[in-house]
């Protein structure tokens, strides 16, 4: 089943007097439980596409459906319900509440989805957190995380919710390659236990082998699929 | 609600220096707003009792041909009308068992002559002496000469009056039989020393709009202040009732024959003679600058042989009533209106209020402009706390970008902020008017007091009696809580329009 469908999707930034064509016609199928790698150069397009799979961005023209729904002319509300409940993100400046500590920023989206009970909540927060292996850290702020801890604690806080896709722009950019590779690791093991469909875009050649498929951006189309 | 105050309440820890300039905001203008009020009840308070104790009593009555309230007060314009069969009200009086006491009095403005000056006005209350005394626990303080017995003629003369007296007439007051006090002089008075005209009565006649009445000449028997809150009464004169009663015609002809003293028995004999000089150096200028005045059809009516018979002997125009402790005032008024109206009588109740006028109100004129200080402080709070509150929206933007990022709404970003400056302000806002209450029971533990006619007015009596009662309080939080919403409108709205995409930081 497609879990994402794109047409013809375009995204232009107005730059001074001229524009920015960052997206030029994209058309993409994306089935439910893939596990997808973004690439290509710099400038190509792939954080503006993640942005408007993610709902934090808007197309110019054409047509997004997430789940058989067309997103593109959504409200604030929907839009953040959706995200709320169907996306989980991760930035590659994994970006966490520095008030919370790990336990208390996993728990956050279950929080404001209001259905569960502090128990269930709980619950599903410290599963998770041991899924990334963080159980010691679970009552550390972000500040007294490492680099690649805070990632962690930020896959995990995408994960809790169990949502239809996890999108991750460039994941392992600021990590080591020894714990770029863990990370990939564990979302590779997140999609064959959860089934969650990954999105997740790279420079890095080596980050391909973790991807079941590979989509090529260059100049804000596809190139290759 | 427990993730937002737990995130609110952690943010605040976070940015200690913002959360303390937001904090010490809230402090000092809830303190100064609780101080203010504090300093404006007690004032009030103090300017009720002090009146009521000792100038009006709580209730006052006038005829009920008396279309003004404010008897005491006005200036100028008509004056106060006469009250008929006061025995009748005073048998009334004496069975309202609410009441503790009562002292009738007469109250009217009255021109002060001298023979080469133009006539001053001033206000006269004509009271039985001793009784106004009694009924006024000893308000008066006599700075020269002595107090009045009962049935004494004469009147006591504020010391202020007689520096407004000697600005008009070019000479000054003393009592009867005691010297020239120097240093009481006024400075108009001292730099013109040498060539001082010294008097020892004054000739006053009463002043109305539908007859003027005869001119008498009365002594001076002291110079005197009131004890408390002398700046509101000063210039108020004392004056013996049948003197009063003569110079105002309260008098039937009979009595005006039989009753009248030797000194004005030549007074009369003068008229159409000296008297009329005496009017005729002043007609012209009086006739412009008391302008409305009709000086001719005055002198006419002064000259007449039969002053108009007016009323009874033992007329007055006011009772002032002190009711007994605890008695509702309002209530008060309304049962004895009734019972007045019973009885057929000639007088309405009035509360003191009504019939001091603006004086009553000078504690709501100063809660005013105390407010619109507190205003001014709280626009300032306003605007530092929405300043800082913005920049802090603005400093956390990818912080809350990112909230926004994994569904937080809008309503969730602005209601961590309202979280935030609600805890702020319950804290600093209300240590702050604790601190007030505290500071408030200290001073007024104190017992500061002051002889300053000044100080006396903010003091509302003569000791500094600040005091909070239920209303300052609540009404000090709600104005804490409307700078609060005020104050946050601004920066939530910023908050509310940090996009999710800024989440991602881009430099
Ligand atoms: N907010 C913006 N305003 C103007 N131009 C933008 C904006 N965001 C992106 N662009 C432009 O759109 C194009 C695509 O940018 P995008 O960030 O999607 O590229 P990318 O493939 O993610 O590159 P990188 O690998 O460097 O992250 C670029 O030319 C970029 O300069
Ligand atoms: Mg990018």
């Amino acid at each position: 089943m497609n879990i994402i469908e794109i047409n013809n999707v375009k995204k232009d930034y107005p730059l001074g007097q001229t524009t920015v064509h960052a997206l030029r016609g994209i058309d993409l199928t994306i089935q439910e439980g893939d596990l997808i790698s973004i690439i290509g150069p710099s400038g190509s397009g792939k954080t503006t596409l993640l942005n408007i799979i993610g709902c934090i961005d808007s197309a110019t023209e054409g047509s997004v459906k997430i789940a058989d729904k067309e997103i593109t002319r959504m409200n604030d509300k929907d839009l953040t319900n959706l995200r709320l409940y169907k996306i989980g993100f991760i930035f590659q400046t994994f970006n966490l509440i520095p008030v919370l500590d790990v336990l208390e920023n996993v728990e956050f989206p279950l929080l404001l989805m209001k259905q569960y009970t502090r128990d269930q909540i709980r619950k599903r927060a410290e599963k998770l957190i041991g899924e990334v292996q963080l159980k010691e850290y679970i009552r550390h702020k972000p500040s007294e995380l490492s680099g690649g801890q805070r990632q962690r604690v930020a896959i995990a806080r995408a994960l809790v919710t169990n949502p239809d896709i996890v999108l991750a722009d460039e994941p392992t950019a600021n990590l080591d390659s020894e714990t770029g590779a863990t990370i990939l690791e564990l979302m590779k093991e997140m999609n064959e236990i959860e089934k969650t469909t990954f999105i997740f875009s790279t420079h890095d050649a080596d980050v391909l082998k973790y991807a079941k498929h590979v989509v090529k951006l260059r100049d804000g189309h596809v190139v290759e699929h | 609600m427990q993730l937002l105050f737990k995130i609110a309440w952690r943010n605040i820890l976070r940015h200690k220096g913002k959360s303390l300039v937001i904090g010490i905001i809230l402090f000092l203008g809830s303190l100064i707003m609780t101080l203010g009020n504090g300093v404006i009840s007690g004032m009030d308070k103090g300017i009720s009792e002090n009146i009521v104790n000792r100038f009006t009593g709580h209730v006052v009555l006038v005829s009920t041909n008396q279309e003004q309230d404010n008897v005491l007060f006005s200036h100028m314009g008509k004056s106060v009308e006469v009250i008929y069969g006061y025995t009748n009200i005073r048998k009334i009086l004496d069975r309202q068992p609410y009441i503790d006491k009562y002292l009738p009095t007469a109250r009217g403005m009255a021109m002060a002559l001298s023979e080469d000056a133009e006539p001053a006005y001033t206000i006269l209350l004509g009271v039985k002496f001793e009784d106004y005394n009694r009924m006024f626990e000893n308000n008066v303080e006599i700075i020269e000469g002595h107090v009045l017995k009962n049935d004494q003629r004469g009147c006591l003369i504020t010391s202020e009056s007689r520096k407004s007296l000697y600005d008009y007439t070019s000479s000054w007051l003393v009592p009867e039989n005691t010297p020239l006090i120097r240093s009481n002089l006024s400075p108009e008075a001292r730099s013109n020393q040498d060539s001082l005209i010294l008097k020892t009565n004054v000739v006053i006649m009463g002043f109305g709009d539908d007859d003027l009445a005869m001119d008498i000449r009365v002594p001076i028997k002291g110079i005197f202040k009131y004890k408390r809150l002398n700046k509101l009464w000063e210039y108020f004169n004392l004056i013996d009732i049948e003197s009063f009663r003569e110079c105002f015609s309260y008098v039937t002809g009979a009595d005006a024959a039989v009753s009248l003293p030797a000194e004005k028995q030549t007074l009369l004999s003068m008229e159409g003679a000296n008297l009329d000089n005496l009017f005729d150096n002043t007609v012209t200028s009086v006739a412009t600058k008391a302008g409305g005045y009709d000086f001719q059809t005055m002198k006419h009516e002064t000259r007449r042989k039969n002053v108009k018979v007016n009323i009874d002997a033992g007329a007055y125009n006011m009772v002032l009533v002190k009711l007994e402790k605890d008695i509702r005032l309002n209530q008060a008024v309304s049962r004895l209106n009734k019972e007045l109206k019973k009885q057929r009588v000639d007088a309405r109740a009035i509360t003191w209020k009504k019939a001091a006028g603006q004086v009553a109100d000078m504690a709501t004129i100063v809660r005013g402009s105390l407010f619109g200080f507190v205003l001014f402080i709280f626009f300032v709070a306003i605007i530092i706390i929405m300043n800082t509150l913005s920049m802090a929206a603005i400093e956390r933007t990818s912080e809350i970008g990112m909230m926004r990022a994994v569904g937080a709404t809008k309503g969730f970003i602005a209601n961590m902020f309202i979280a935030e400056t609600s805890l702020l302000s319950l804290f600093f806002g209300g240590l702050g008017i604790l601190t007030g209450i505290i500071l408030i029971k200290i001073v007024a533990s104190l017992n500061i007091s002051t002889t300053n006619d000044i100080l006396q007015l903010l003091y509302g009596g003569d000791t500094f009696q600040p005091q909070l009662n239920l209303g300052d309080i609540i009404s000090g939080i709600l104005q804490l809580v409307v700078v609060t919403v005020i104050a946050v409108l601004y920066p939530v709205k910023v908050a509310k329009q940090i996009t999710p995409l800024e989440a991602i930081a881009r430099d």
